[in-house]
């Protein structure tokens, strides 16, 4: 009874969007059908991790309560070409890799400060010719920071409680003095 | 088989047969049914019922699996749709996919379909201006084509017939070419795009007005009779509108015939042919196959009005050959299917305005901004180039996210974000001369699965269109200079033609039947009781959007079946 409220109230958070888990929780897999991508629990995790030091919580929602890692997993899945998607999957490896070498840890098991430093890193490295990491690696992050801020700008969260999106405006000002804006 | 005993043929008899439902279809039908003919309308695809059937109408953008966004697996399989500026999540549904409906393309050409009641209508930009004496005459002064056989006075209250039923918001802004309409209220030019409008009047005489278009910004009495009410500012148009803010077939003309009660609507039904009996010397009818059993079933009626936009109507007039006509009907000239056209879309401009920070806008503008009408060979030929284009042109800022960062602070300011500074766009609308090298045919061998030929399409741009976008990109580069935008950014791109979704012509006006295949009441020459008042029926393209004077043409048209019907002409 309780998974079922939960699985109600996860879906009343992501808008009833398609994201709801399987029912049939295999263990070591991840808890999302997807079509193309061969995900496991603990690369779930990592995308969950890495979405929740994007966006954490703080006083108010984070990644993991809006669920924002499967949004980055469905996205990937179906709207990226099959290149991206094994650049996604290589890349992560990589990603793995460069954190258990830097830290020796993994990423789950870092702080958040290390979290948000290797992210930070990675960011910031932005020419190609002087890259410092693997471009399979860029791939995946640039993938799921982008999905993140993607799912956590478009929820329903964000666009109820953030900023307020009109599905109905039933106005035009042409002329509207920049003082009197308030919302998006 | 049909069943052909009496009654079956009598159950199969109408006045009337309108070929499509979309945005011309809806007005041959609107039209006959109030004038009291029965009337069958025939569709290929599905129905589409006002506000019923728009599934997404409502949805907010979290809603959408994929935020909007088309999955890579539909994009790969469907490249042309996928190039269409509105095929996304919330609107798919209404278009065509590739492999559904394949043709030919002997150049490259995006054929942008609406296969449904209503056609395209539901996904249309909405932009409505009025032809004038400046397009009509541009064959004739300009040597190409053939002369229009009608004149802006004739078609004028034909514009305001249609204008004051389907609303259509704009200006008076007394231009002599653009001439004004029966206008609901404009949506007001915002402040930059006021600013440019004064600025270019004021140096170079060229106009910059509200954007003209097909929204109820201030319902009258014969909108809400429709069951159509205000606009509401969405700018959610493709998915259908559960106001009836813009015209639709579906939303206007449609249900007021169907009100009528003299309207028989079948979806299914592809058109096969035009019936023409040798010893009668006329169109009889309209052979059917129905799309879902693939069954042939024949309709017949004393007129039929061809609507089912312009690649289609030509598809289905080359494909109607008979003893008198092996070449298609009403084909004695030889043209049908040749001079097709289309708009050059394929150069637009973006640039940045640092003045006028105080002023933003709230709310949406469903008109989508200005726009400035031809000024180019407009009195006289002044280029190297012949005729001209329209442009789009609009002024918009937005809330700035800083998408560069991680954190419980980077995720906190996503929300507060500044005003962008101004930016401003235009794109070119551009006219295409209609030339007898460009043309539809049939396909000898390949047939769709209900048996009817694949079209053949073969269409490109040329040496004028080539000098015309130069131009294009030449003076908004300087109107923009001058006006102090900054950041100017040209862009040329390579589309195909047919993704401007206005191609014209192949079943052309003209005075003469040795070289056109109508006259001037869109009704064919040599066939008194076809009508064709679709996009096919254009001699040249001008560089207005053309669905206003499509249905211009259409209510005109059938004004004047319906009266030689009467005097025992037709």
């Amino acid at each position: 009874m309780h998974r079922r409220i939960a699985i109600k109230n996860l879906a009343l958070i992501i808008g009833g969007a398609a994201l709801l888990p399987s029912c049939v929780h295999e263990n070591g897999k991840a808890s999302i059908k997807l079509t193309n991508l061969s995900i496991s629990a603990d690369q779930e995790k990592l995308i969950g991790d890495m979405a929740e030091t994007i966006i954490p919580k703080n006083s108010t929602p984070g990644a993991k309560d809006l669920q924002l890692h499967l949004f980055v997993l469905k996205m990937v899945d179906d709207c990226t070409t099959k290149k991206d998607q094994q650049a996604f999957m290589t890349g992560m490896g990589q990603f793995n890799d460069y954190v258990r070498k830097r830290y020796s840890n993994s990423f789950s098991d870092c702080t958040v400060k290390q979290r948000e430093q290797i992210l930070l890193d990675i960011e910031k490295d932005k020419d190609p010719k002087s890259s410092t990491y693997p471009a399979e690696l860029k791939t995946f992050y640039g993938a799921v920071k982008g999905q993140t801020v993607n799912g956590y700008t478009t929820s329903k969260y964000f666009m109820t409680k953030q900023v307020v999106y009109e599905l109905v405006p039933g106005r035009y000002n042409a002329f509207y003095p920049v003082k009197q804006k308030q919302t998006a | 088989m049909a069943n052909l005993n009496t009654d079956s043929i009598k159950d199969r008899t109408f006045d009337a047969i309108v070929i499509g439902s979309g945005m011309s279809g809806g007005w041959a039908a609107k039209e006959l049914t109030g004038k009291g003919l029965k009337t069958l309308m025939l569709e290929r695809g599905r129905d589409v019922k006002h506000i019923k059937d728009y599934p997404t109408t409502n949805m907010y953008p979290w809603e959408f699996e994929h935020r909007g966004e088309m999955p890579m697996a539909v994009q790969e399989a469907n490249p042309i749709v996928n190039r269409c500026y509105a095929f996304h999540e919330d609107a798919a549904h209404f278009f065509v996919k590739d492999k559904e409906h394949p043709y030919i393309q002997d150049k490259p050409f995006d054929w942008i379909r609406g296969y449904q009641v209503g056609g395209k209508s539901l996904l249309w930009a909405r932009q409505t201006q009025r032809w004038s004496d400046f397009d009509f005459e541009g064959p004739a002064r300009d040597g190409f084509a053939v002369d229009w056989p009608i004149r802006y006075q004739d078609i004028a209250p034909w514009y305001s017939y249609v204008e004051k039923f389907a609303g259509i918001s704009g200006n008076k802004d007394g231009l002599a070419e653009l001439p004004d309409g029966e206008f609901l209220p404009a949506f007001p030019l915002n402040s930059v795009e006021q600013y440019f409008s004064k600025h270019v009047k004021s140096k170079y005489g060229r106009h910059v007005i509200s954007a003209r278009c097909a929204h109820l910004s201030k319902p009258n009495q014969i909108h809400l009779d429709q069951g159509r009410a205000q606009c509401q500012e969405r700018t959610l148009c493709q998915r259908g509108c559960p106001f009836g803010g813009y015209f639709s077939a579906n939303a206007s003309t449609i249900p007021w015939a169907l009100k009528s009660g003299n309207l028989t609507l079948r979806p299914h039904s592809v058109v096969e042919s035009i019936i023409y009996d040798d010893k009668k010397g006329k169109a009889t009818g309209v052979r059917v196959v129905d799309a879902n059993t693939k069954e042939t079933i024949e309709y017949y009626a004393k007129i039929i009005f061809v609507n089912a936009a312009a690649m289609n109507t030509n598809l289905v007039l080359l494909n109607s050959t008979s003893h008198r006509f092996p070449n298609g009907l009403g084909n004695d000239s030889g043209v049908l299917g040749k001079y097709v056209a289309f708009h050059n879309y394929s150069a637009h401009i973006s640039a940045q305005y640092d003045g006028m920070l105080e002023w933003t806008t709230d709310g949406r503008n469903p008109a989508g901004g200005g726009y400035i009408p031809r000024f180019r060979n407009l009195h006289k030929q002044e280029t190297d180039f012949l005729r001209g284009y329209a442009s789009g042109f609009s002024a918009y800022r937005w809330k700035q996210q800083n998408w560069d960062g991680v954190g419980s602070d980077f995720k906190d300011n996503l929300a507060k974000g500044e005003l962008s500074p101004w930016h401003v766009g235009s794109h070119m609308m551009g006219e295409t001369i209609p030339k007898e090298a460009s043309y539809v045919k049939l396909d000898d061998k390949l047939k769709d699965e209900w048996g009817v030929p694949l079209l053949k399409i073969s269409m490109d741009y040329d040496d004028n269109d080539a000098k015309m976008k130069k131009d294009y990109i030449e003076q908004l580069t300087e109107m923009f200079t001058s006006a102090g935008f900054t950041n100017i950014k040209a862009e040329s791109d390579n589309r195909a033609p047919g993704l401007d979704i206005h191609e014209m012509g192949g079943a052309r006006m003209g005075n003469d039947p040795k070289t056109s295949v109508l006259n001037k009441w869109n009704q064919m020459h040599a066939v008194n009781n076809v009508f064709v008042t679709d996009g096919a029926c254009m001699t040249s393209t001008s560089c207005q959007n053309p669905s206003l004077t499509y249905m211009a043409f259409t209510a005109r048209s059938a004004d004047y079946a319906v009266s030689e019907m009467k005097k025992g002409n037709i």
